[in-house]
């Protein structure tokens, strides 16, 4: 019970940031009413899955200061999870996302153990190597169509088919997606008032001053890391749904484990909102770049030029990223 | 029953031996200080106590308890609390929430935990800081601020390292009185590292002096201060003679 008053209980922020979050709240549950492109709703999805993915990679990564560059693994366990339990049994995506979530968590057990042995650039280095390891196993695992992937087949379901998650509308998994992204925020709000969240921000400070409070560090960080996992899982899950065309070069990419980490950090790790802010700059800057620039201009490869050059500006700028620019600001002006 | 028994402890950094076979008691509600010179193994004692440091030999028994290879956040666990000498406090949580940290230990419910905090800081008359960064604070705030994490996790004994280096007299006298009101008014058994002459021998009930590792002297302040080995080990031969051969 008390977790829930905490998870609702935003009072903490000045009302401000309460003003502008409730804001962007209503625009995004009304966004499907008002005229938009096709291209707009797969950028709002697209916008939507990479703040969930932000705020799993935020407990870990920015509360706990451990840079995580493996997030993509935990994206394909769930992806190839539910794809696979659809496509051979035909298990709907309600009971193969919790599935896909236990085996997740079990892996990043499995490979969290030895991980956090290892702390800093090592911890990093090492996140890639698993990642990569388990996408090279699963490009030869003819289960789980090895290269090739997998494909889920629209026509041989009724759409709207709300058990298996498939649509021929956008629109059903704006909504869906919704709903996961309103629960994620209001778990990393109890989270970072949690027990858990203060050990965690104590151990990214000092792990000697952490340990000396009784803190299992490297308990921590492994419950973390799996709390972690089970965000991406979950939308991983939910990609396959909506993709419906999974292969692990893809799924699996060292690319998405940095975009992920990337857009987490440069919107702010460590606070609440810089996940979502992340996300909701770099996501839509991105694909309108590659838009106008890519397939409209013809100058291919441009729009990968100045979104570089962005990331490189704030990062220079204000290494806590754009959140941490809102507060140098905020301060100035106090004073 | 001494609430910490330590017996022939040693701890050798590869060729250095940092502490030498070091032996005393410490009992309950002692308050002990701990001195001697730069480098005389002051701080590796703390950590070797606190399960920072794998012990080389010897042993260390805490409450009744064989300590010796346990982990520090279990020696933590089971009631021995310390702060650290160059380290201040989390910088970019606010006091209460460093405090907060330190009380989650005993209790799973953040507002159990906030008012367990709430509570300590005001014993150390911090309250009025509470929702200050702790890294926007004078070092002498941030000192008291450590040792009120410290307290959140119930300690039966604490562990303090320098906690007035580099402080004014003010400073000094302020966090003495935090000490006074964690040792009599709590009930703490503390064992303090100290080099604020005036701080240890003002609370000090007894002091140990080490020197290149080894224990060389214990007793009541003031007997260590005239103590020849303890004069010789701080100020070198001379002064010996200078002092005791004078009169």
């Amino acid at each position: 019970m008390e977790a829930l008053k905490h998870a609702i209980d935003f009072s903490d922020f000045p009302r401000v940031d309460l003003f502008v979050a409730g804001s962007v709240a209503l625009f995004l549950v009304l966004f499907p009413f008002f005229p938009h492109s096709s291209f707009a709703m797969a950028t709002m999805i697209q916008f939507l899955m990479f703040s969930l993915y932000g705020m799993g990679w935020n407990t870990i990564g920015g509360y706990g200061g451990q840079v995580d560059l493996g997030k993509a693994q935990y994206v394909g366990i769930g992806a190839f999870t539910t794809a696979v339990m659809l496509i051979r049994w035909d298990i709907p995506f309600w009971i193969s996302m919790p599935i896909g979530m236990l085996l997740a968590v079990t892996w990043s057990f499995i490979i969290g153990y030895p991980l956090f042995r290892l702390t800093g650039h090592y911890f990093a280095i090492a996140t890639i190597a698993t990642s990569l390891i388990l996408k090279d196993l699963f490009e030869v695992w003819e289960f789980v169509g090895a290269a090739r992937g997998l494909e889920i087949l629209p026509f041989k379901y009724q759409s709207p088919d709300f058990l298996r998650l498939i649509f021929k509308e956008d629109v059903y998994y704006y909504y869906i997606l919704l709903g996961f992204f309103f629960i994620g925020l209001l778990y990393v709000n109890w989270f970072r008032k949690s027990r858990l969240g203060f050990y965690l921000r104590s151990i990214k400070d000092n792990e000697d001053v952490a340990r000396s409070l009784g803190i299992n560090v490297h308990w921590a960080k492994i419950k973390t890391y799996a709390i972690a996992t089970a965000f991406v899982s979950l939308v991983g899950s939910f990609h396959a749904c909506y993709i419906k065309n999974i292969e692990p070069e893809d799924t699996m990419s060292l690319d998405l484990s940095i975009l992920i980490a990337l857009m987490a950090m440069l919107g702010g790790a460590g606070s609440l909102w810089g996940p979502i802010i992340g996300a909701g700059i770099l996501l839509p800057l991105k694909s309108y770049l590659k838009e106008w620039f890519g397939a409209k201009a013809g100058l291919v490869g441009i729009d990968l030029i100045i979104y570089a050059l962005i990331i490189m500006l704030i990062s220079a700028f204000e290494p806590r990223g754009i959140w941490g620019i809102i507060e140098k600001i905020r301060q100035r002006r106090r004073r | 029953m001494p609430i910490l028994e330590v017996h022939e402890l040693t701890k050798d950094f590869g060729g250095l031996r940092a502490n030498d076979h070091i032996s005393f008691d410490l009992e309950r509600g002692e308050l002990l200080g701990l001195i001697g010179p730069n480098g005389a193994g002051k701080t590796t004692l703390f950590n070797c106590l606190s399960g920072h440091h794998p012990v080389t030999s010897g042993r260390i028994v805490f409450d009744g308890r064989d300590v010796t290879h346990m982990k520090a956040y279990e020696v933590a666990r089971l009631g021995m609390a310390r702060t650290f000498q160059v380290y201040a406090a989390s910088g970019d949580l606010t006091v209460e929430e460093n405090v907060m940290v330190g009380c989650y230990l005993k209790t799973r419910s953040m507002l159990k935990a906030k008012a367990a905090a709430r509570e300590i800081l005001e014993g150390l008359n911090l309250l009025e800081l509470a929702e200050s960064k702790v890294s926007e604070l004078p070092v002498a705030a941030q000192k008291r601020v450590t040792m009120a994490t410290a307290l959140g996790t119930e300690p039966k004994l604490l562990l303090l390292d320098e906690v007035a280096a580099g402080l004014n007299p003010d400073e000094i006298e302020d966090i003495m009185t935090g000490i006074r009101h964690i040792h009599s008014e709590l009930g703490v058994t503390i064992m303090l590292i100290e080099h604020v002459m005036q701080l240890v021998m003002n609370l000090s009930q007894r002091v140990i002096v080490l020197d290149y590792g080894r224990k060389i002297a214990e007793g009541k302040p003031d007997a260590i201060a005239s103590n020849p080995d303890v004069i010789k080990a701080y100020l070198g031969e001379r002064y010996v003679h200078e002092q005791t051969g004078g009169t």
